[in-house]
């Protein structure tokens, strides 16, 4: 098994990221889950987020990761039950009585990361409690990860791809005592992105760089990695669906050995282009040093490639109906991405407001518009601007 | 006083003589390559009497054969074990030391607690936690308690070497530890070969916990000096900059008007 799982906050994202080719997404409930701040799932939503999962034969993880104070177990159990009876593939847990409870009502269980699992004895720990994989923490080594699968056989669930923590994951509560937040409930402030002062020294950050194991893919995948995670429950649609597609290209490149190193390339050049932060392997390849973290003076650009989505596609008249998302005009060079179809690119030659006139920009968000199109564009693909050239990123 | 129910900490072998006159006779020995956050650490056979082993690292592959080994060879003065790694449960289950889980920020809740307690003989509590909380988890508890009651509490701990990588980034003398400050919020930062680890930079007093009926009451002496941490049990007035933690502040779980309300 070769799993790509995508984040999802919201059923929007949900569906994108499994249009775009996750096989399965991660989700947390309203209650219990660490992105206590991401919009989240009713058990109505968790139930249609089931359902359209598994119509196109693709899994929903639970997210139950918070450290349980004893208030918050009043209903756990019934939640718990609610989430079996639903359907939902396995929930992800950190907290002992998470996985003993999810046990007793026979869901599967994933071990968070928030568990700090680095080595194989503890993963035994874990495996001999009945929990069916392991998300290993973010600081495992390549030597690590092939050792451990070596010695237990669990399911191992590694991170690919997305923002790193600079603790390892459940070892932080500055949030805790800088803003009364709970770091293991939910309630990160992402301390480790602020400035400290270092007296007359420079000022004093340790934010890390994010993750990318572009390079590493192939590696991980013949080493008997089962799940290739995403980061980033409270990311947009856009970096979602293009993040889940380039690696989605990727791994089946890989499997069915038609990956080339200009594919490699252009996909990182497509990575590095949706997220407004750099990238690196971090610890999988070698000890992480200077150039994995960030220093002073680091500057975040909002990126504004996306420019709508496909709500619509009328065959007769061949127009797509558009739900703008950032601004563009006529004679702009634009392309489409969907999940079923190659990317095109496009030469924005007329827009058509709601009312069918003519209008030369499309400058408010989610205005919806219409494009004359030849090629048949499926309802959920993106336009965005045309930035690179496969054949010229050479 | 619960003296000889004290756990501490020994950064110096020399306070031993002084702990004794106290009536504290348990000491805790952080363990040479197995620590992080801590300046002094020994190795087993520099342990000079009747302890406690302590290890705060979470181990890679290699540390966790090192310290089979370690285990598989200890001396009889190691009475027992101090740990958050939960690989290192399956390393001890044969032995016949005392075991103590100290799982930093977690062990928040009677459950878990209990479970935890059917694989060892105690747990440290997590210091994230309201007195009341404490209170609620020693009733249900199945066994004896160990609660962290004095010392500087650890609030970060990352693999990475961060004062090395600013040292090495700006080019200066690299100083450790450093204490870092954002308007008033400010930590300690302590870095070895084994990662950084931050601790608040207030020392927690929570000695008001030794009423509570508790197996241990733990101190943390690191960066401290001994002849306070004295000073503050016997309750004289010291200039230490103390603090309660989260003894009566709860932390927030979710925020009023969050897109999740």
């Amino acid at each position: 098994m070769t799993e790509l799982l995508a984040p999802a906050g919201d059923l929007e994202r949900l569906k994108m990221a499994l249009l775009y080719g996750a096989d399965a997404v991660y989700v947390g409930g309203r209650d219990y889950s660490l992105r206590a701040n991401a919009k989240n799932f009713s058990i109505e939503e968790l139930n249609e987020a089931c359902e359209f999962a598994h119509n196109l034969g693709k899994k929903v993880y639970v997210t139950v990761n918070i450290v349980f104070h004893d208030k918050n177990l009043l209903n756990l159990k019934e939640y718990l039950q609610k989430l079996k009876e639903i359907n939902v593939d396995a929930v992800i847990v950190s907290d002992i009585v998470g996985v003993k409870l999810a046990k007793e009502v026979g869901l599967d269980i994933i071990l968070s990361t928030q568990a700090s699992t680095l080595n194989y004895e503890a993963v035994n720990f874990w495996k001999n409690l009945g929990v069916t994989r392991i998300v290993l923490g973010r600081e495992a080594t390549r030597e690590d990860i092939i050792r451990i699968k070596e010695e237990t056989g669990v399911e191992l669930e590694c991170f690919i791809h997305g923002a790193m923590c600079t603790s390892i994951s459940g070892k932080c509560v500055l949030s805790n005592y800088c803003t009364n937040r709970d770091s293991n409930r939910g309630g990160c402030a992402q301390i480790c992105r602020w400035v400290f002062e270092n007296k007359d020294k420079p000022d004093f950050t340790f934010m890390s760089k994010d993750l990318n194991m572009v390079e590493y893919l192939e590696d991980m995948i013949n080493m008997g990695v089962n799940s290739f995670k995403v980061e980033g429950r409270m990311r947009s649609v856009y970096y979602i669906a293009t993040v889940i597609m380039c690696y989605r290209k990727m791994i089946d490149g890989i499997l069915n050995k038609t990956l080339t190193e200009e594919d490699k390339i252009y996909y990182s050049k497509i990575l590095d282009r949706v997220a407004n932060r750099d990238t690196k392997p971090q610890f999988y390849n070698k000890f992480p040093g200077v150039n994995e973290s960030y220093f002073s003076d680091r500057v975040e650009i909002s990126n504004q490639d996306f420019l709508g989505i496909v709500m619509d596609y009328d065959k007769n008249n061949k127009m797509i109906t558009l739900e703008q998302r950032n601004y563009f005009k006529v004679g702009d060079v634009v392309e489409f991405i969907g999940p079923n179809m190659e990317t095109f690119t496009y030469t924005i030659s007329t827009i058509k407001n709601e009312d069918g006139d003519d209008i030369d920009i499309a400058r408010h968000p989610k205005m919806i518009v219409k494009l004359p199109i030849d090629t048949e564009v499926e309802k959920y693909s993106m336009m965005r601007i045309k930035v690179f050239d496969k054949k010229c990123v050479l | 006083m619960k003296n000889n129910k004290i756990l501490i900490t020994i950064n110096n072998l020399e306070d031993i003589d002084k702990l004794k006159e106290l009536g504290i006779t348990k000491y805790v020995f952080p363990l040479k390559g197995f620590c992080v956050g801590i300046p002094n650490t020994f190795l087993i056979s520099e342990i000079p009497c009747d302890g406690y082993i302590f290890i705060n690292r979470i181990l890679d592959n290699k540390g966790i054969d090192d310290l089979r080994e370690i285990l598989h060879n200890m001396p009889e003065n190691i009475k027992g074990i101090i740990f958050d790694d939960l690989g290192i449960m399956e390393l001890i289950k044969d032995l016949d030391i005392e075991k103590i889980l100290y799982l930093s920020h977690f062990n928040t809740n009677s459950k878990s607690v209990n479970i935890y307690l059917d694989m060892v003989d105690s747990v440290i509590l997590s210091t994230d936690i309201t007195k009341e909380e404490i209170e609620v988890i020693i009733k249900n508890a199945k066994k004896g308690i160990t609660l962290f009651t004095l010392g500087y509490t650890g609030v970060m701990y990352s693999r990475r070497l961060l004062i090395d990588n600013y040292s090495k980034f700006y080019n200066i003398e690299k100083e450790n530890p450093l204490v870092i400050d954002n308007t008033g919020h400010k930590f300690i930062v302590y870095e070895n070969d084994y990662g950084t680890y931050f601790y608040h930079n207030k020392i927690f007093n929570g000695l008001e916990l030794m009423e509570l009926d508790a197996k241990y009451y733990f101190v943390n002496s690191v960066f401290m000096n001994m002849d306070d941490i004295i000073k503050m049990l016997n309750k004289e007035d010291t200039e230490i900059d103390s603090d309660k933690g989260f003894l009566y502040t709860e932390t927030i779980y979710k925020l009023k008007g969050g897109s999740n309300d």
